[in-house]
C-alpha cells in the first residue's frame, strides 16, 4: 500500500472508488474542480498494482469572513482494505498540506448521523469535534454532524522546519 | 468594422439590451427587444438582430429556428463581425468546434482586435489542440492586453505545449521581472513550480536545480519542492543530498513506498541483504508505518523471509487485518515464498487449535492469542487456496471460518469469490447476497453484490440492488448513468451481450463512450479557470490526461464489448421483425390474424406513446436538474440523440460503428494484442487487404506467439490467394513483400502443421491450429476435434479456454459432432467440477428475492 498526493490521472479512479463505497457521488468535473483548484490537498492510497483503494478529496473553503479552513469533500477506503489505518493516514497528509499551502486553521467535514464507524474514526482517532447538527443535510433527508478539527498542531510542526531552512 | 446596416439610436439602444439580456440569461426579454426592432419595416431583415434572435432562441432549446435566424442574419450582413461571432457561438454550443473556429476567424477579419472573439477563439484552439493557432491568438491577446497576467501566462504556456521551452521560459522570465516586489503567495509559488516544470522538461536539470534552490523560500508547497529537489539530486547523481531529501520526505509521509525506493537508489543499495537491513532499520524508526515492514518481504529469501513473514503475518492475524492476503498476494510470483507462507499457516492452524499459540515454543510465554486468530488464519488459507485454484481446499477453509464466526461479512464475500473463480457465477452471487444482507448500509458490499448479480446475468435485480443507494425519485439506471458509474454500465453491457440482447448491450457501451466525450468536454471551463488560479502544473497534467483519456481500461472494456457485438450483428443480422411474425402467424385463420394485427398495432402505438412521454419527462427532468446546478455555463448544451436499443442493434453499418470504437484503441491501447486482432476481424469483413496487413503486423509486434494471431494469419493467407488477381500491382507487391516473414513461401496447411508441431503443449494454440485444420480440409474433422479436445500434457488448461472450445464445438465450428461434444463436456466436468458451464444445462433458478427481505429489515432497524 502506498499513500501519495493525487494527480490528475488519479481522479477518474477516485470517482470509481467513491461510486463503489459511498452514497454521495459526483461527476468527473467536480473531481477536476478539486484537483485543479487545490492540487496539494487530495490524497490516494493505492495497492501494488496501482489500484486506488482509498482516497481523500479535499478543498479550501473560500469565504472571506470565516477563519481560513479546509473541508473534506469525501473520504473513502474500500471495505476490502479496512483496518490498515489508511483513512487516518490520508487525513493527516491532507491536513498538513492545508496548513502548509493555504494556512488553514482548521478542517471541517460532514458525517451522516447513522454512520457510527466514521463518527468513531473522526472523534477518537482524528480528534474532530462536533460543532452542530445540520438537519436534513443529505439528499435522502438524513441529518449530518458538522465536525471540525483544529490544525494548530500541524502549523507547529511546519514552523521549525521552515526556520531550519532559512539558516 | 461597423455593421453594413447601422441602426438609428433608438433601435441601437434596443439592440444593446438584447446583448445584455443574453449575458444575463434573460432570454425571453431578449426576444421581446428583438421583436421591437424587427417589427420596424425598415429593419425586418437587420442582420445582427436576426443573428442575436437566433442565438437567444438556441438558449431556449429551439435549435432549428436558431440556425435559421442566425444564417439569415449572416446572409444579410456578411461583413458583420457580430453575425460571424454569433454563428461561431451557435456552432460551438452544438460542439461543431472546427466550424466555430472558422466563424471566429471570419469575424476577426472584420474586427481583428476584438478581445472577446480572440478569447473565444483561443479557448476553442486549446480545446482542439490547435497549438500553433493557439500560440498566434495568445500573442495577439498579449499585444492587446499586456498588463494582464493571463496574457503572459497564456502566451508562455502555448510555447510550452509546443515544446518550445526557451521561448516559454523567456516570456515567463520577463513576466516575473515585472512582478518583483509583489507578495509571495500561493499563486506565485505555483507559478515558480510551473516554471521549474518547464525547465525540467527542457532537459536542463542543472538549471532546474539552480532555479529551485534560489526560489525555495518563495515556494509554499514544500512537499512538491522536496520531491523535485530529491528527484533532481538523484538524476544529477548528488546522492547524499538526494538521500537527505528522501529522509525528510519519509519523515513527513512514511507510507509512501516511492520515497523508500528513491532513498535506496540514493544510498545505492542493491544487494538484497542490505535492502532488508535498510528496511528493518526504518521499521524501528517508524513503527506505525507499513512500507518498512512490508517491502523487505519482496527482497528477503529463505530463512530470513520465513522469519520476517512469520512475524508480519502473526501481527496481522492477532490484530485481525482482513486485507492480509491481498497485501501479500504480490509475493505469490515466487513459488518458494508461497510454500513458506503455506507451511507457516498450516502450522499455525495446528498449534492454535491445540494451544492457542502460533508456535509450540511459545506455549509458556505470555497470554494466548485471541480466539479470532484462528478465524483469520482460516480466512487467509481460503484465499490462498483459491489463488492456487484449489477450489476444494479453499471451500473447506472458508467453511471452517464461517463455522467459527457465522456473522462475518468478509467470509461470505470470499466464499462467493471462490465460486466465481471456479466458474459458478450463480452460486457466487448467492453468497454475495448473504453478505450484503448482513450490512445493508454498506455500499461497498452492495456494489459487489450487484456486480456478482450481473455476472450471473440478473440485470434487473442488480439495478434494484444498486437502487438502494441511488437518489430517490429517479430510476437507478438513470442515476448511475448520470453519475458516470462505468463499472456498472460495463458489467451490464457484458451481461446483455451474453443474453443476446445486443441492442441493450450497445446502449450501455455508447453511454460509456459518451461519458468519455463528456469528460473531454469538461476541460473547457478549466482553460480560463486555471490561468486565474495559477494551478498550471495540474492544468498541463489535465490537458495531457485528456489527450489519452480513452486509454483508460474502462474505455477498453466497453469498446471491446461494442466491437464484438457489432461484429456479431454483421455476421448474423437481426431478423426483420415483421418477417419473424409472419412465421408465427402462418397457421392462423384470416379473421384471427386480423385481430392479432390490430392488437399488435395498438400495442406498438401505446409503446411509442409511452416512450415519447418518457423522453419528454426526461428532458424536463434534465432541464430542471441543470437549472439547479450552479455555475453551469453550458446551459445551452445540445441534447444528444436518445440511444434506442433496437435502432442500435439494427444499424445499417455495424462495421463502421465498430471502427469508431476501435480507433481510440489503436492509438491508446496499441500494446494490447486484442486491439489489433479486433481490427483484423473488422477489416477482414470489409475485405481491406492493406488494413488487415497493418493489424497483423501490429499484433505480431505485441506477441508473435499469440494463438489467435496464427488463425488470423492463415485466414489472411487464404484471403490473399483468393484476391490477389484483382489488386493493383503495387498493393500486391506490398502485401507479398510484407508477409514473407510470416509465410516464408509455405502454404496454409504446411504453416498450420508446423504451428501445431511447435506448440503441442499449449491448449490455446492447439485449439486454434485444430480449427484451421478443419477449415482447410473438413475431411480431417475427427483429427481436428481430437486435437482440440485433448487436455493431456498442456500447460494452459483453464476454465476460459475449455469453455471457448466447448462453445465452438456446440456452434458447429467443427461440423456436427454430438458424441465428441458429450465426451469433452464430461472431461471438463471432471477437471473443473464446480464450473456451471460444464454441468448439464439446468433450468435457470429465479434469483433469491433478497431485495424485499432487506427492505423489511431496513425498515425495522430505522
Amino acid at each position: 500500500m502506498n499513500i501519495r498526493c493525487a494527480k490528475p490521472e488519479d481522479l477518474m479512479n477516485m470517482q470509481h472508488c467513491n461510486l463503489l463505497c459511498l452514497p454521495e457521488n459526483y461527476q468527473m468535473k467536480y473531481y477536476f474542480y478539486h484537483g485543479l483548484s487545490w492540487p496539494q490537498l487530495s490524497y490516494v492510497a493505492e495497492d501494488e498494482k496501482g489500484n486506488i483503494v482509498g482516497y481523500v478529496l479535499a478543498k479550501m473553503e473560500e469565504d472571506q469572513e470565516d477563519l481560513k479552513h479546509g473541508h473534506i469533500t469525501s473520504l473513502a477506503v474500500k471495505r476490502s482494505h479496512r483496518r490498515l489505518g489508511l483513512a487516518q493516514k490520508l487525513m493527516d497528509q491532507a491536513s498538513e498540506a492545508m496548513v502548509e499551502c493555504f494556512d488553514a486553521k482548521y478542517v471541517s467535514l460532514h458525517v451522516r448521523k447513522s454512520n457510527r464507524a466514521a463518527l468513531n474514526l473522526y472523534k477518537n482517532a482524528l480528534r474532530f469535534e462536533t460543532v452542530e447538527i445540520e438537519p436534513k443535510y443529505y439528499a435522502d433527508g438524513e441529518d449530518a454532524y458538522s465536525m471540525r478539527r483544529d490544525l494548530s498542531e500541524f502549523s507547529r510542526k511546519a514552523k521549525p522546519k521552515a526556520e531550519y531552512k532559512n539558516e | 468594422m461597423p455593421s453594413s446596416n447601422p441602426l438609428p439610436p433608438k433601435e441601437n439602444a434596443l439592440f444593446k439590451r438584447i446583448l445584455r439580456c443574453y449575458e444575463q440569461k434573460q432570454y425571453k426579454n431578449g426576444l421581446k427587444f428583438a421583436k421591437q426592432i424587427l417589427s420596424n419595416p425598415k429593419y425586418t431583415e437587420h442582420g445582427e438582430t436576426l443573428a442575436m434572435k437566433g442565438l437567444t432562441l438556441n438558449c431556449l432549446g429551439r435549435k432549428e429556428e436558431a440556425y435559421e435566424y442566425v444564417r439569415r442574419g449572416l446572409r444579410n450582413d456578411l461583413k458583420s463581425h457580430v453575425c460571424w461571432h454569433v454563428y461561431g457561438l451557435l456552432q460551438r454550443s452544438d460542439k461543431k468546434y472546427d466550424e466555430a473556429i472558422k466563424c471566429y476567424r471570419n469575424a476577426l477579419k472584420w474586427e481583428k482586435d476584438n478581445i472577446q472573439i480572440l478569447r473565444d477563439l483561443s479557448l476553442l484552439q486549446i480545446q482542439m489542440r490547435d497549438l500553433e493557432g493557439y500560440r498566434d491568438t495568445r500573442y495577439q491577446l498579449l499585444m492587446l492586453r499586456p498588463t494582464q497576467r493571463a496574457s503572459w501566462i497564456g502566451y508562455a504556456m502555448s510555447f510550452h505545449l509546443l515544446e518550445e521551452y526557451k521561448n516559454a521560459l523567456n516570456i515567463l522570465e520577463t513576466f516575473l521581472e515585472q512582478q518583483k516586489g509583489n507578495n509571495f503567495d500561493y499563486e506565485h509559488s505555483e507559478l515558480l513550480l510551473y516554471q521549474n516544470l518547464i525547465i525540467q522538461e527542457s532537459g536542463d536539470l542543472k538549471e532546474a536545480l539552480k532555479h529551485l534552490d534560489s526560489t525555495q523560500d518563495q515556494i509554499v508547497d514544500k512537499l512538491t519542492l522536496k520531491e523535485n529537489l530529491g528527484d533532481l539530486f538523484l538524476k544529477l547523481k548528488q546522492f547524499e543530498k538526494a538521500a537527505e531529501c528522501y529522509e525528510e520526505l519519509i519523515q513527513r509521509n512514511p507510507e509512501n513506498t516511492i520515497y523508500y525506493n528513491k532513498l535506496l537508489q540514493a544510498k545505492r543499495l542493491e544487494n538484497g541483504q542490505e535492502i532488508v537491513n535498510f528496511y528493518v532499520n526504518y521499521s524501528e524508526k517508524y513503527p506505525r508505518a507499513m512500507p518498512p515492514r512490508r517491502l523487505p518481504l519482496n527482497y528477503a529469501t529463505g530463512g530470513e523471509f520465513r522469519n520476517l513473514v512469520d512475524k508480519y503475518m502473526r501481527k496481522a492475524l492477532s490484530k485481525g487485518v482482513p486485507p492480509l492476503f491481498v497485501d501479500l498476494r504480490s509475493l505469490y510470483s515466487d513459488k518458494t515464498k508461497i510454500e513458506i507462507i503455506e507451511s507457516l499457516l498450516l502450522h499455525y492452524v495446528e498449534v492454535l487449535k491445540k494451544t492457542g499459540k502460533y508456535h509450540e515454543l511459545e506455549v509458556n510465554n505470555g497470554p494466548k492469542e485471541p480466539a479470532s486468530a484462528l478465524l483469520w488464519v482460516y480466512y487467509y488459507l481460503a484465499q490462498h487456496y483459491d489463488y492456487l485454484k484449489q477450489t476444494e481446499k479453499a471451500l473447506s477453509y472458508i467453511d471452517a471460518a464461517i463455522e467459527h464466526t457465522p456473522t462475518l461479512i468478509e467470509l461470505f464475500v470470499v466464499k462467493g469469490r471462490i465460486y466465481k473463480h471456479a466458474g459458478d457465477p450463480q452460486e457466487a452471487y448467492k453468497w454475495l447476497d448473504e453478505a450484503q444482507a448482513l450490512d445493508t448500509a454498506d455500499r461497498y458490499i452492495n456494489s459487489k453484490c450487484a456486480k456478482y448479480m450481473l455476472r450471473a446475468d440478473y440485470i434487473k435485480e442488480a439495478e434494484d440492488t444498486c437502487g438502494k443507494f441511488t437518489r430517490e425519485g429517479v430510476s437507478a439506471m438513470e442515476n448511475l448513468n448520470e453519475m458516470q458509474c462505468m463499472w456498472f454500465q460495463t458489467e451490464c453491457a457484458l451481461a446483455y451481450q451474453r443474453l443476446g440482447k445486443y441492442g441493450d448491450s450497445l446502449k450501455k457501451c455508447h453511454e460509456i463512450d459518451r461519458h468519455f466525450s463528456e469528460i473531454i468536454e469538461d476541460q473547457f471551463d478549466f482553460h480560463t479557470y486555471c490561468m486565474r488560479k495559477m494551478t498550471l502544473r495540474s492544468y498541463v497534467g489535465l490537458l495531457r490526461l485528456e489527450d489519452v483519456l480513452r486509454g483508460h481500461p474502462f474505455y477498453f472494456k466497453a469498446a471491446k464489448c461494442a466491437i464484438e457485438v457489432y461484429l456479431h450483428l454483421f455476421d448474423e443480422p437481426l431478423k426483420d421483425e415483421s418477417a419473424e411474425q409472419e412465421l408465427n402467424t402462418e397457421n392462423l385463420a384470416p379473421s384471427e390474424l386480423k385481430k392479432l394485427r390490430n392488437k399488435q398495432r395498438k400495442a406498438r402505438r401505446k409503446a411509442e406513446q409511452e416512450s415519447a412521454q418518457q423522453r419528454e419527462a426526461q428532458v424536463k427532468k434534465d432541464q430542471h436538474h441543470k437549472s439547479r446546478q450552479q455555475g453551469d455555463v453550458e446551459a445551452d448544451t445540445p441534447q444528444l440523440d436518445e440511444l434506442i436499443p433496437d435502432k442500435l442493434a439494427r444499424a445499417d453499418d455495424p462495421l463502421e460503428q465498430a471502427i469508431k470504437f476501435l480507433q481510440p484503441l489503436q492509438t491508446l491501447a496499441k500494446d494490447r494484442i486484442e486491439t489489433h486482432l479486433m481490427a483484423f476481424e473488422l477489416y477482414y469483413r470489409k475485405k481491406r487487404g492493406l488494413l488487415m496487413l497493418q493489424s497483423l503486423k501490429r499484433a505480431y509486434q505485441v506477441d508473435p506467439k499469440n494463438p489467435k494471431l496464427h488463425s488470423c494469419l492463415i485466414r489472411f493467407y487464404q484471403f490473399i490467394q483468393e484476391n490477389k488477381g484483382s489488386w493493383d500491382p503495387s498493393v500486391e507487391q506490398v502485401i507479398t513483400q510484407e508477409t514473407k516473414v510470416y509465410f516464408d513461401s509455405k502454404d496454409a496447411s504446411r504453416l498450420n502443421k508446423e504451428f501445431l508441431e511447435n506448440n503441442s503443449n499449449s491448449l490455446g494454440a492447439v485449439y486454434e491450429g485444430a480449427k484451421v485444420m478443419y477449415q482447410l480440409d473438413n475431411k480431417r474433422q475427427s483429427d481436428a476435434i481430437s486435437l482440440a479436445t485433448n487436455l493431456d500434457n498442456k500447460y494452459d488448461v483453464n476454465i476460459e479456454i475449455c469453455t471457448e472450445i466447448l462453445n465452438s464445438l456446440r456452434t458447429g465450428e467443427f461440423g456436427s459432432c454430438d458424441a465428441q461434444l458429450e465426451d469433452f463436456t464430461e472431461k471438463c466436468k471432471v477437471t473443473f467440477p464446480y464450473t456451471a458451464a460444464f454441468k448439464p444445462p439446468s433450468p435457470k433458478v429465479e434469483p433469491l428475492n433478497s431485495s424485499e427481505a432487506n427492505h423489511v429489515q431496513e425498515q425495522d432497524s430505522n
